[in-house]
Order: structure tokens, then sequence, then C-alpha cells
């Protein structure tokens, strides 16, 4: 295998993992201080009980999040040496507050874990706050860059060189604020419906069972009030999309002919040697619609790019696809969740309803890393969109694909093993007596 | 500004070796303790660690990026050449936080301990010989520079800039720091019948680290390292040694009268003056080659973003040190009131 594929892939599959670690580690500490409040407003000791055991996961996913982010700040020079040369000085801002704000998250997770007991009942549940706030922060820094990426800015770039570097403008690039948004509200899809599907399992069990209905009501609030606002932010990113790359859009959407009125298909295969996407349902004008807020307008095709600037059209247009279908289930579903609570409480008794939840459990992820495969793999042959090519940026160093092997074998431990840990948490959890303190 | 941003850098790294160091030698020590003492040793450490544990290791991302924000060119002889010794540190510190979670955050405590706790132990002693290694290998003067012309070996390139005797002991050396900083840290923190056997620790720490500092210089010395011959011959480095030498005095009579806070601050100025010593000499010629030293002052990154990235560092630095010694001072205080 080339190196510049190993390295992609290692760079992919890092990011898999880190991805799922970050969100939880960002997302979880919102349900944690929101169970925390309960208990400080009610003294009800099944919410004590409920905190302090997702406080565990907060410091387990955030502690394999923070080694893993620590690996992923190497690998990004590690793997791609002559981009981080270029690109670091000009997206060292969202970077460097990105440091910060980790390091106050960390700050505050010491303050939050160790604090029960030892420090003002208030002001530690007020620590939790800063978990949740500068975590959700750090994630939104760390798209900006990506997000730079995407829309390069703050630089005039003159005969192959950098000049008049502004971080200012490179940290609130055009595709930042689209890009944060979607990413926030998908992660408190994702681990909303994550945790809320682990809880509705236990209820299923008949384990702790009121317990779980009140940790399933938290994470579930979350996880679908983020589901239902989701498609908002998609269709910003898709008109952003549409404007800023073109090309990325057309992939998503295996859009080979430019053409004015252009129908949307769902589902299909494509075939990239016909140029056509075959067994697909079309939607007539919607594509435009949906890019432009115009039934006529014009959508760049394909084929209006050479050929070695195209990304992977088939990848992104499946990725692009799972993830709108899931995250419209998801949607749908979380709807569900708001219906039974306002017309039909009979539902929380019947276990056909506890199951769709259970089922949902890994949805939001699967949906998020199709969200991320199509941005990155969309915004390929170039590591710096229209700037700098992926090829280019990799490292001189061969063997990279060893590299690979023994991150493939790190994680894949670490995955297992996380999930091991956790079902331990659950099952000590449903061990323990609640008895009020 | 680039004083400021270099300050940070500078700062950055001292906490982390002192911080960091440590905790890397809290495993160290655990690993070389009967078994009696390493749980005493693993359950003392955690409760003074645990709370500021994520926020220690955080130090070297900051490192990182004020690196390659900063200086770019610099970082790039140091991703590039040091690609193999950066990876196994980064595989050493996944696997020693991912030990770290599972031994004090799993639900049961049972037979799995035995995995973690070794993989944790051997993490410990691991991670901080790649990093000093990373250290050696800037002052081996071993480093060859990568170019798009370059035609030599893969060896040449990727190997021999650490795999070298000097790297290596470097290596050696920070390990044996590390457990210097924990074993005296540990005395204050365990209870008094414990306290014998971390100032037995350090007592041994201090030697290794005085014997395998003198072994790293004499190799040097014998084969050449260009930055051990310009170390014997800078009073800038020769000073800050020949302090550190007696300021083992006051350090002993501390540790043995049991004053906690004297001793860790003469531990932590052993540290200081180490590396005030290792830089001072060859600043900002910071990384020896086969050919030219590169400076980290070369192509430092523009103006505006060296504005940008020192008052992010100020504004970052007062919120977090702050914030890091309230932590600190908290559940020290707690752990007092707690007696």
């Amino acid at each position: 295998m080339e190196n510049l594929d190993a390295a992609r892939l290692q760079m992919a599959f890092t990011l898999i993992f880190h991805i799922v670690f970050a969100c939880i580690g960002m997302v979880m500490p919102f349900f944690m201080v929101l169970s925390h409040r309960k208990w400080l407003k009610t003294r009800d000791p099944i919410y004590l009980t409920l905190t302090k055991s997702w406080q565990k996961g907060v410091a387990i996913f955030f502690v394999t999040g923070a080694v893993s982010g620590t690996a992923l700040s190497f690998e990004l020079g590690l793997l791609w040496p002559e981009f981080m040369k270029h690109a670091g000085p000009i997206i060292g801002m969202p970077f460097s507050l990105e440091g910060a704000a980790f390091f106050v998250e960390a700050l505050a997770l010491g303050f939050y874990l160790y604090g029960w007991g030892k420090i003002n009942e208030q002001f530690h549940w007020f620590t939790g706050i800063i978990v949740g706030i500068s975590g959700v922060l750090s994630g939104i820094l760390v798209v900006s860059a990506n997000g730079w990426m995407n829309a390069p800015s703050g630089f005039d770039y003159i005969n192959g060189e950098f000049s008049n570097i502004d971080p200012i403008a490179a940290l609130l690039n055009p595709a930042w604020f689209t890009q944060a948004l979607h990413m926030t509200l998908a992660a408190f899809t994702a681990t909303g419906f994550a945790v809320a599907g682990i809880h509705a399992y236990q209820i299923i069990k008949k384990r702790n069972v009121e317990l779980h209905k009140k940790a399933f009501k938290i994470a579930i609030t979350f996880g679908a009030i983020a589901a239902i606002l989701q498609p908002l932010s998609g269709d910003l990113s898709a008109k952003d999309i549409a404007k800023r790359q073109p090309v990325k859009l057309a992939a998503m959407e295996a859009h080979y002919k430019t053409s004015k009125g252009a129908p949307l298909y769902i589902g299909g295969i494509v075939n990239t040697k016909t140029k056509e996407v075959n067994y697909k349902i079309a939607i007539p004008k919607a594509l435009s619609f949906l890019a432009f807020g115009d039934f006529d307008a014009e959508v760049k095709g394909l084929n209006d790019f050479p050929e070695d600037e195209q990304p992977n059209v088939a990848i992104v247009h499946y990725a692009f696809q799972i993830m709108v279908g899931l995250g419209s289930m998801l949607m749908l579903v979380g709807v569900l969740f708001f219906f039974a609570k306002w017309r039909k409480k009979s539902w929380f008794s019947n276990s056909k309803f506890w199951w769709i939840f259970t089922l949902m459990a890994p949805v939001g992820f699967i949906a998020l890393e199709a969200g991320w495969i199509v941005t990155e793999v969309g915004r390929q042959p170039w590591i710096i969109h229209n700037i700098m090519k992926t090829k280019d940026a990799v490292t001189p160093v061969p063997g990279i694909i060893f590299s690979f092997y023994t991150y493939v074998t790190v994680y894949l431990i670490l995955a297992v093993a996380v999930t091991w840990l956790m079902a331990r948490q659950i099952k000590a959890l449903n061990n323990t007596q609640i008895t009020a303190s | 500004m680039i004083y400021v941003v270099l300050f940070f850098l500078g700062f950055s790294l001292l906490l982390y070796v002192l911080l960091a160091g440590a905790d890397f030698g809290a495993g160290i020590v655990e690993l070389f303790s009967s078994k009696k003492n390493q749980l005493i040793t693993k359950k003392t450490a955690y409760r003074v660690m645990g709370p500021v544990w994520e926020a220690n290791h955080i130090w070297i991302i900051i490192m990182i990026v004020i690196l390659w924000v900063g200086f770019p060119t610099f970082y790039n002889v140091l991703i590039i050449s040091l690609h193999i010794p950066l990876t196994l540190m980064l595989l050493g510190i996944t696997l020693r936080g991912v030990a770290f979670v599972f031994r004090h955050y799993d639900a049961y405590k049972d037979q799995s301990q035995i995995l973690y706790d070794w993989m944790f132990k051997i993490s410990s002693l691991f991670t901080p010989i790649f990093l000093g290694t990373v250290f050696g290998s800037l002052l081996s003067g071993e480093i060859s520079l990568y170019s798009k012309e370059s035609i030599q070996s893969f060896n040449v390139l990727y190997i021999q800039g650490w795999f070298n005797g000097f790297s290596i002991l470097v290596g050696f050396f920070f390990a044996a720091l590390c457990a210097f900083l924990s074993s005296i840290l540990l005395i204050g923190e365990s209870e008094v019948m414990h306290q014998k056997v971390y100032i037995k620790k350090a007592l041994i720490a201090t030697i290794t680290v005085v014997l395998i500092g003198f072994i790293t210089l004499t190799y040097g010395f014998i084969n050449t390292v260009p930055f051990v011959t310009a170390f014997i011959s800078n009073e800038l480095s020769v000073l800050p040694v020949i302090t550190s030498g007696f300021l083992l005095y006051p350090l002993w009579i501390s540790i043995k009268r049991g004053m906690r806070i004297y001793s860790r601050f003469f531990a932590g100025l052993q540290v200081v003056l180490i590396l005030l010593a290792a830089v001072s000499p060859i600043f900002p010629d910071l990384i020896f080659t086969t050919s030219t030293p590169i400076s980290i002052l070369e192509n430092i990154a523009p103006d505006s973003t060296i504005s940008v990235l020192g008052i992010s560092l100020i504004i970052g630095g007062s919120i977090i040190l702050p914030g890091l010694f309230h932590l600190l001072k908290s559940f020290k205080m707690i752990k007092i009131l707690d007696r």
C-alpha cells in the first residue's frame, strides 16, 4: 500500500475512534449536571446515584478522549508534516484556544470528580457546568480548524507562499459556523440516543427501572431536541457547501451533469464508469431547491470538474445517504418520544417502545461518522481546499502502514476494553441498593 | 512577543517535566517496589494526583501546539526525523492513560487489576524513556535532515537520529529523574510509617540520576557528541550543574527532617537547573544535526501569528494557572484538614 493511503487510513481510523470518545466526553457532563441539579432540588437519592454513575462514565471517556486526542495532536504532524508546516501558523488560533479550553475542562473535572462533600455544594455543581461548556467550546474550536481546511481564509497565497497571515480571520473562516453547529447538534443527538438506548435496554430487563427511567428521560430529552433541530442545521450546511465547495455537493448527490432544476437522488448505486446512478428515487427539482432555495437554480455537476480534483464519488454519496437517512430516522424517533410524553403516557409501559430506543443506541454515532466521511472524503484530493493536495502533505517517512497496523491493534483493544468497562459500570450500578443518604 | 511565546514554551516544558514526570515516576517507583509497597504507592499516588492527573498531562499538548504554531520549521524537523520514537512514546501515553482509567475507575476490583497494574507500570517506565530519548536525540547531533533530494537510507534518516547511545542514555536519565521527583513527592504524602520506604527510594533515585547523568556526559565526551563538548566548556551549563550538586545537600536535609515544602522546592530546583544547563549553552540552536544546527528562531511564524499566539497564551495562562493553583490548594488543604 502506498504511504499516502496508509497515512489516510491511519488518520481516518484514529479520528473515527477519537470522535466517539470526544463526543461522549463533551455531552455527558450535561446529563450529569442536570441529574445533579435534580438531586440538589429534590434530594431524591436516585438522582445522586445516577449522577455519580454518570460521572464515572464522564471520567472514563474524558481520559480516553484526552489520550487519543494527545495522540492526534502529534499525528497531525507525524502524518502530515508539510500541511502543519504551512497551516500551523495560520490555524494556530483555534488550536491554542482549544488547548486552553481543554485545560479548563480538565481542571473543572478535577474539582467535580473529587469535590463531593469537600467543596461548597453549589460551586461543586457549577464546576460540572464548566466541564460541559469548556468541552463544547473545545469541540467547536477543533471543528473550526477543520472548517479552515474546507474554507481556507486569513492569508494570501501567491506563488506557493502563504503571506499576510491573519489568524483571527482563519479562525472565523466561512465554514466554521455551519460545521460547528452541525457537529454540536450531532454530538448531542448521538450521545443522547446512545445513553438513552443503554438505559432503555436496562428498563426492558427490569433492572433498577426507576433509576433507568430517570436516566433515559434526561438523555433522550437532549438527544431528541438536537435530532429535531439537526435538519435545519443540515440545510444551512448544504446551502453553504453549494456555494463554497460545489464539487463536494455534487459528489454527495452523485450529481454528474450540470443542470437547472436538478433532481434529488435518494439511494441508488453509483456507477463511476458510466457516471450514472442506478436504482435511485429521483425527486424532481429538489436538489436545486435544497442547495439554493430556488427550484430552477443551476447545480454544477461533477463533469464540470477535472477528474483529478474530484473526491471518491461513491463513498461520499453513500455516506451522505446513510447520514441523512439515519438522521431523519432519529428525528422521527425523537418526535415519537415527545408524542408519548405529552399524549400517550401508556407507551412508557410497553416494552416495544423501549425496544425502539434500544435499537437506536448506535444509530446516532453511525450517522455522525458517516457525516465526517462526507466532509473529509468529500474534501479530497485537497487537504487545504484548492491550495494544497493531500498527497503533497504526507510524511516522507516510509512504512506508515506498520504504524497503521499498530494503531488499529491498540485502538481495537481499547474499544473492546472500554466497552467491557462500561458494561461493568452498569452491572455495578444495577447491584447498588439505593438508600436515602 | 516572541519571548512571551518562548517563555510559555519553556514554562510548559518545565511543568510537564515536573508534574507529568512525578506521575510517570509514581509508576516507576511502583514497578521497583515490593508487593506490599506497590499497593501503598498506588493508593497514595492516586490520592495526590487523581484530581490533577488530566491537567498534568495537558502540558505536552500545549507544548506541541506552541511548537507547530510558532516554530513550524523546528517542529517539522522534529516530527519527521523523530517519527519513530514519538510514535512509540504516544503508544506509551495511550496505554498508560487507559491503564490509569482502568485501575482507578473499574467498578469491580478483581483479578483484572493485575493486568491493569502491569500495563501501567511498564508504560510508566517506557514512556519517559522514549520521551527522554527524543530530548536526547535533539542534542545527539545524529539527526540527518530529510530533504526532497536526499538519497540517504531509511536507517540514516529515521533510525540513527535517535537509536544511538547518547539519546538512549538521556532517555534513561529522564526516567530516573521522574522516579526521583515522584519518590520525593510521595514521602510527604504517605503515612508516617511508610515514609522510610520512600526516603530509601528517593536516595536510590538520586544516586541513579547522578550516576546516569555522569555516564551520559562521559559517553558524550568520549564520543565527542558536539552538545557535550559545548556543555562542558560553557559556564552557562557548568554553573547550574555545580549548583545543583551543592543543592543536593539541603535537599537531603529537608527530606530527612520531613520538610515537605522545602524538599519539593529543592527537587523542583534540580529540574530547573538541569533544564537550564541543557538549554542555555546552545540556545537558540536547539537541534544538533549531522550538518548545521537548527535554531528554534529560524523561520518562525509571521508576527501576526506570534502576537495572537502570545496573547492567547497570556489570556489562557491567566485563567488556567489560578485554576490549577486553586485546584492543587483545595485538595491539599482538604487533605491536611482530614488528618
